[in-house]
């Protein structure tokens, strides 16, 4: 599973060398994939104790949800690729945590989405992943390469 | 607190594993009761029901005895050699380090491992698949192909429909010829499923994911026309006292698997029945004069198993009904898969992963059934003197779990996948004899 780079939908024939992330469908994505940095390490740090804190107990300390609940891994990253980031912040802002639905700040949400990015293979860079609508719709959750499935 | 008072029978491996194929040690394996209910005998087994307030406290209380007059008439098991109709040979593809699951590529495929379940692959099929059906699906292929129809590969392809991809199974055998229906077919999760060592303490939680997704599964399919999947009351009988006598060690030679290559000892293969007790059904005692053997003690404990026949077709059916294909084909080595048109594999060969891919950890753990006539009006199971009686849709099965006294041990690196007829008759003429003088004392 080393090597070229591996594109599984139909359309992105040759494989995109790119170190961490591939990208599916539309190509414009891995042009993206490569460029933008989403998230810091930090932030994803601060995301995984958020998570733990307020998520854990539904979808598991690992992220591999449980027969009734989904999984923010796998199967996740099909639901969820291709679009763009506000929309996942926004289900998380207004409906997670499922107990408590918009408890938790726009930053903790940030920070959770980068923690989810993180664990679904998505590499860190060297800015934060922003807390705002506006700025998160120009961000696209990407597909993830072979390389990088836990 | 440590709390020395060992259970023993049912199984081996924690009373909550019913189960008996490999799980049951029946006279060997003693549930080490300082793991389970550490500092929880403060109630103890005399405290007041009212009083439990945890899953724990509770479990402390398990020598309870079963409500009197629950114990229904049993219509005695017909159990004798000259009415076999099969014997059914297999090797468990027991991995130390549990099954594999992780990604590889071929060329430009992507690989996922899901084989090496030793003696849980039934049990864990579901849960298994589930991690494996996420792992492909985090790269969004369309198609998905499988190798492999056994339970986990069957399992796979239909946990991939399930998820919303198009599924082709590829195949050297369908479903009837291979491994999987030479099992046993009960709730055994963790029966030889991996050493404790190896397979180190994040595989406990991989496992514990895997046994309670499958169990949810199952329950899916419970009271159904046909029953493929069914509770049995599970009887665990002892000449002696379930909790005493010391702790078999099980051991074959000197030596571990570190050392060797190859476990030597029941104590060295891994048990995790405890962390799932919440959800499996907990055995009760039988007060003697409810107690129908003609064996001092007994326990009953109900028992999901699995029923081939109508489970395996109903498989078949529900996958293809979702459109799914198959088609036969046999792969020699790991660079045939490149000639599957689908972009993302998941690999389910069971025991052959150990020449297909030269998985030298997969090590044989041979198991045997016999089958004898289905008796529908037999509705239970029973365990005694290391042999298993299981009262299935399909037939009676009769398993030799543990006549040798070796645990866990037995069948290691036997890989002689040939019908044994004397083994067969002698855990047969187990039965033949407790039957011979049944009902006790109620006759
Ligand atoms: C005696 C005994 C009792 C057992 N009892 C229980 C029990 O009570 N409960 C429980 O949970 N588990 C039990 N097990 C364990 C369980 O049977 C196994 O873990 C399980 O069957 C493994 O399934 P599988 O699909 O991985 O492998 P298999 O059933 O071996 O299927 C492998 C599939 O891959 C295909 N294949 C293999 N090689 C190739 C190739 N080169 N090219 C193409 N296709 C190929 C085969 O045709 C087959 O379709 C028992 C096992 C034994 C032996
Ligand atoms: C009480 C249990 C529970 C808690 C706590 C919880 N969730 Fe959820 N979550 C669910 C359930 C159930 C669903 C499915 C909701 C539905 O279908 O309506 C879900 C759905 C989701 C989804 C959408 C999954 C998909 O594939 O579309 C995301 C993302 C998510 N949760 C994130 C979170 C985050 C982040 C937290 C912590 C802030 C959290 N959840 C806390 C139960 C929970």
């Amino acid at each position: 599973m080393r090597g070229s780079g591996y594109a599984c939908r139909a359309g992105l024939g040759a494989g995109l060398l790119l170190a961490l992330v591939q990208i599916g469908l539309p190509a414009a994505h891995a042009a993206q994939a490569r460029t933008v940095s989403y998230y810091t390490t930090e932030q994803a740090q601060r995301g995984e104790t958020t998570y733990q804190q307020f998520c854990a107990v539904c979808h598991g300390a690992s992220l591999a949800g449980a027969f009734d609940v989904p999984p923010l891994k796998g199967r996740f990253v099909t639901n969820w690729s291709g679009a763009t980031l506000d929309r996942l912040f926004d289900y998380i802002s207004k409906a997670m945590p499922l107990f408590s639905p918009g408890a938790l700040t726009p930053a903790q949400n940030a920070d959770l989405v980068a923690f989810i990015l993180r664990e679904n293979g998505v590499p860190a860079g060297r800015t934060e992943l922003p807390a705002t609508d506006a700025a998160l719709k120009t961000m696209v959750f990407p597909t993830i390469s072979a390389d990088r499935v836990k | 607190m440590l709390v020395r008072w060992h259970w023993r029978g049912q199984m081996q491996k924690g009373w909550n594993l019913t189960g008996f194929d490999d799980n049951q040690k029946i006279r060997r394996l003693r549930l080490k009761r300082r793991d389970l209910f550490a500092g929880s005998l403060a109630f103890g087994a005399v405290g007041a029901r009212g009083m439990w307030n945890s899953v724990p406290a509770a479990a402390a209380a398990l020598q309870r005895t079963a409500v009197g007059g629950t114990v229904p008439r049993l219509v005695p098991m017909r159990a004798h050699a000259d009415q076999i109709t099969d014997i059914k040979v297999c090797l468990r593809p027991f991995r130390p380090a549990g099954p594999r699951l992780d990604v590889e590529r071929v060329g430009d495929k992507v690989v996922i491992h899901n084989y090496g379940h030793g003696g849980s692959g039934w049990s864990l099929s579901w849960g298994s698949a589930d991690i494996a059906v996420g792992k492909a699906a985090s790269l969004s292929p369309r198609r998905i192909a499988v190798v492999g129809c056994g339970v986990i590969g069957l399992t796979s392809a239909l946990s991939a429909q399930r998820a919303g991809f198009e599924v082709t199974i590829y195949t050297r055998d369908m479903l009837p010829h291979t491994r999987s229906v030479r099992a046993n077919g009960s709730w055994t999760p963790d029966s030889r499923i991996a050493l404790t060592a190896p397979a180190g303490p994040q595989f406990a939680d991989v496992w514990e994911q895997m046994a309670r997704y499958s169990w949810k599964t199952y329950r899916d399919y419970l009271g159904l026309p046909g029953n493929p999947i069914d509770f049995r009351d599970n009887y665990t009988l002892s000449d002696t006292p379930f909790e005493e006598g010391p702790e078999p060690e099980g051991r074959t030679g000197p030596g571990d698997y570190a050392s060797t290559g190859m476990p030597r000892a029941t104590s060295e293969f891994a048990t995790y029945g405890d962390r799932i007790r919440d959800i499996i059904p907990a055995p009760e005692l039988l007060a003697s004069q409810d107690n129908p053997f003609p064996v001092a003690y007994a326990q009953r404990a109900p028992m999901m198993m699995f029923n081939f026949g109508a489970y395996g077709h109903l498989l078949l059916s529900e996958f293809y009904q979702a459109g799914g294909k198959i088609v036969i084909r046999e792969f020699h080595t790991p660079a045939d898969m490149k000639s599957i048109a689908e972009p993302v594999i998941i690999n389910c060969p069971g025991y052959a992963a150990r020449d297909l891919w030269g998985d030298r950890t997969l090590i044989p753990v041979r198991g045997q059934t016999a089958w004898l006539p289905p008796q529908p009006d037999v509705m239970y199971g029973v365990e005694y003197k290391g042999a298993a009686a299981l009262s299935k849709s399909d037939g009676l099965m009769i398993q030799a779990v543990d006549l040798n006294n070796v645990g866990e041990m037995e069948g290691v690196g036997n890989s002689f996948e040939h019908a044994d007829r004397a083994e067969a008759e002698k855990a047969i003429a187990v039965f033949e004899n407790l039957f011979a003088r049944f009902p006790a004392g109620r006759g």
